[in-house]
């Protein structure tokens, strides 16, 4: 078996240290009267180069709010994320982010979008329409250059946001649960290409997502978050063979073996002391087709 | 159904309306007096034209809407853009007031603004200002406010300023609405406009039609009102022509529907 992780040189600098993470939302309009809500406990990751770490966990476990914290667009109340050895203080051109709901400009062209963040960058024409051409071909969109984002199909629009957040080559990629508006057979293909590309630029990923499958079939490790307060329950290393795409890795008895190890982490309830009052099942609050 | 059958269709409703405007009056079913048939507006038309009247008053007519609506729209843009972007709770503060304006009744608000400005052109430029300035800068205001969020957020992790998101996202994000206003707002500057010359001008279509009224020359009124009417819908196309620039690439556009419907009808 051949696994990226063990590639890494054990004592290397990690890409990415998140160290401590505390984040605290003060909730003043509730049933319950105003109170504190402790969307991130205590949360501590470490992420090689290259790696492609998942994060999955219910709704409300702060996922979505760490990777807005790792792209700097929002600050932990404590805590601090390093990149390089350098801590992030706010968005820069060195992650790119995907979001669920694609966030394409409208009045942009799937060209003119790619070339966004080099906009920004500054570069120089004639370089960027080549830069673009060659991330809109990796995501397999040749000939829709002069497309509009509503002339494509969720999947197309998908592809056009990993290409935009590719292309003014960050070295951190972070998707916050791209692949959850699309249908199902979409959703494999995209994660078959999107394993493709990652071998391609060899970025290091942090993939957000609720699906346990998808995790385990993108991730070299996947870092299992409970909720109330969201803290990291373990960390689980996918110990399945690569390259895992166009393959039938899913119906694997290791693959089910995993899927069915991270399910458990998540419907066990974490020590009683963390979660005093409220016993709730967290598998509840993840989507059925998550547990399937 | 394609976009042909579309165009026909329509042309066949014109038709038959026109038809009906000139034979209804001819055999009495409606009396002439009030609606003359549409040949004797036609006629009416051709005189106005032929004496150079007709291109006279339009011409100043003219000149007061755009004058009125230019300053609407020099104005209610910055102030939207600035109450929406920059200052959203004083935009909140100021909101009722602002309603307030844009409720008030502007031919009652003109005899005031007369007895300022006098019977001239500053009055009739400034009620259609006024009048103006509401819906571009209630538009400007949606537009900015309603900038999709996800939106700024991709820009905003590029690690793009204010000033860049401003530029760069709000305002192309905010456009579609903005043209919606500014179209309203030519609109009621035809409208105004009519109002004013009828109230208080020696010159003007508005002033045309209420001459011909006194000297009961019907067909006048009705030769008056194509023009206005005829002026105002090219306004509406010309702005609709600008504003198509950012409306034809937002989602679900009405245009995008109409030629999707048409190209699948052809398949």
């Amino acid at each position: 078996m051949s696994n990226l992780a063990e590639n890494i040189i054990p004592d290397q600098e990690p890409k990415i240290v998140i160290r401590n993470i505390g984040r605290t939302f003060h909730i003043k309009k509730s049933p319950a009267g105003p109170h504190d809500f402790v969307a991130l406990q205590e949360i501590s990751l470490e992420v090689q180069k290259g790696e492609f770490v998942a994060l999955v966990g219910p709704s409300g476990c702060g996922k979505s709010t760490l990777l807005d914290i790792l792209a700097g667009l929002a600050k932990p109340n404590s805590g601090a994320v390093f990149i390089d050895g350098k801590q992030v203080t706010g968005p820069a051109l060195d992650r790119g982010i995907v979001l669920q709901g694609y966030a394409l400009f409208p009045w942009r062209t799937v060209r003119q979008n790619v070339e966004f963040g080099l906009e920004i960058k500054k570069v120089a024409k004639g370089e960027r329409r080549e830069i673009s051409t060659r991330f809109i071909d990796l995501v397999g969109l040749k000939g829709f250059e002069d497309r509009f984002p509503h002339e494509l199909s969720g999947g197309m629009k998908q592809r056009v946001a990993i290409a935009r957040a590719l292309a003014y080559d960050p070295e951190v990629l972070l998707m916050d649960e791209p692949f959850a508006a699309v249908d199902a057979q979409t959703r494999e293909t995209l994660q078959d290409e999107l394993l493709r590309i990652w071998e391609e630029t060899r970025k290091t990923i942090i993939f957000v997502t609720h699906s346990i499958e998808e995790a385990v079939f993108l991730a070299d490790r996947v870092a299992v978050l409970t909720a109330n307060p969201g803290t990291v329950r373990e960390i689980v290393p996918i110990d399945l063979p690569r390259p895992r795409q166009n393959s039938d890795i899913r119906s694997s008895p290791e693959f089910g073996w995993t899927r069915h190890k991270i399910w458990e982490l998540l419907q066990n309830q974490p020590p009683a002391d963390h979660r005093a009052g409220e016993q709730r099942p967290v598998a509840d609050a993840i989507s059925p087709s998550a547990a399937l | 159904m394609n976009t042909k059958d579309i165009i026909i269709r329509r042309i066949i409703l014109l038709a038959i309306v026109l038809l009906a405007w000139e034979t209804l009056p001819r055999l009495g079913v409606i009396n002439p007096l009030f609606i003359p048939p549409l040949s004797g507006v036609i006629t009416a038309l051709r005189e106005l034209a032929g004496n150079g009247e007709m291109a006279t008053h339009a011409a100043i007519s003219l000149q007061r809407a755009a004058l009125g609506f230019a300053a609407g729209a020099v104005l209610g843009l910055p102030l939207g853009l600035v109450l929406g972007g920059w200052f959203p709770r004083l935009q909140t503060a100021l909101e009722p007031l602002m309603e307030l304006f844009a409720q008030a009744n502007p031919l009652i608000l003109f005899h005031v603004i007369i007895l300022f400005l006098g019977i001239g052109e500053a009055a009739k430029t400034f009620i259609i200002g006024w009048l103006c300035l509401w819906p571009v800068t209630f538009a400007t205001i949606t537009g900015v406010r309603t900038a999709d969020p996800t939106l700024l957020k991709a820009a905003r992790s590029l690690g793009l300023g204010r000033a860049g998101l401003f530029v760069r996202v709000t305002l192309p994000a905010a456009a579609p609405s903005i043209v919606t206003g500014l179209r309203l707002a030519a609109g009621y500057a035809f409208i105004m406009l009519i109002a004013a010359e009828m109230m208080g001008a020696s010159s003007g279509l508005g002033w045309l039609v209420i001459q011909a009224q006194e000297s009961y020359h019907i067909t006048r009124i009705f030769a008056g009102a194509f023009v206005i009417t005829l002026l105002a819908i090219t306004a509406d196309w010309l702005l609709k022509l600008l504003g198509g620039r950012f409306l034809s690439r937002v989602e679900s556009g009405a245009d995008d529907y109409v030629r999707m419907q048409g190209s699948a009808g052809k398949i």
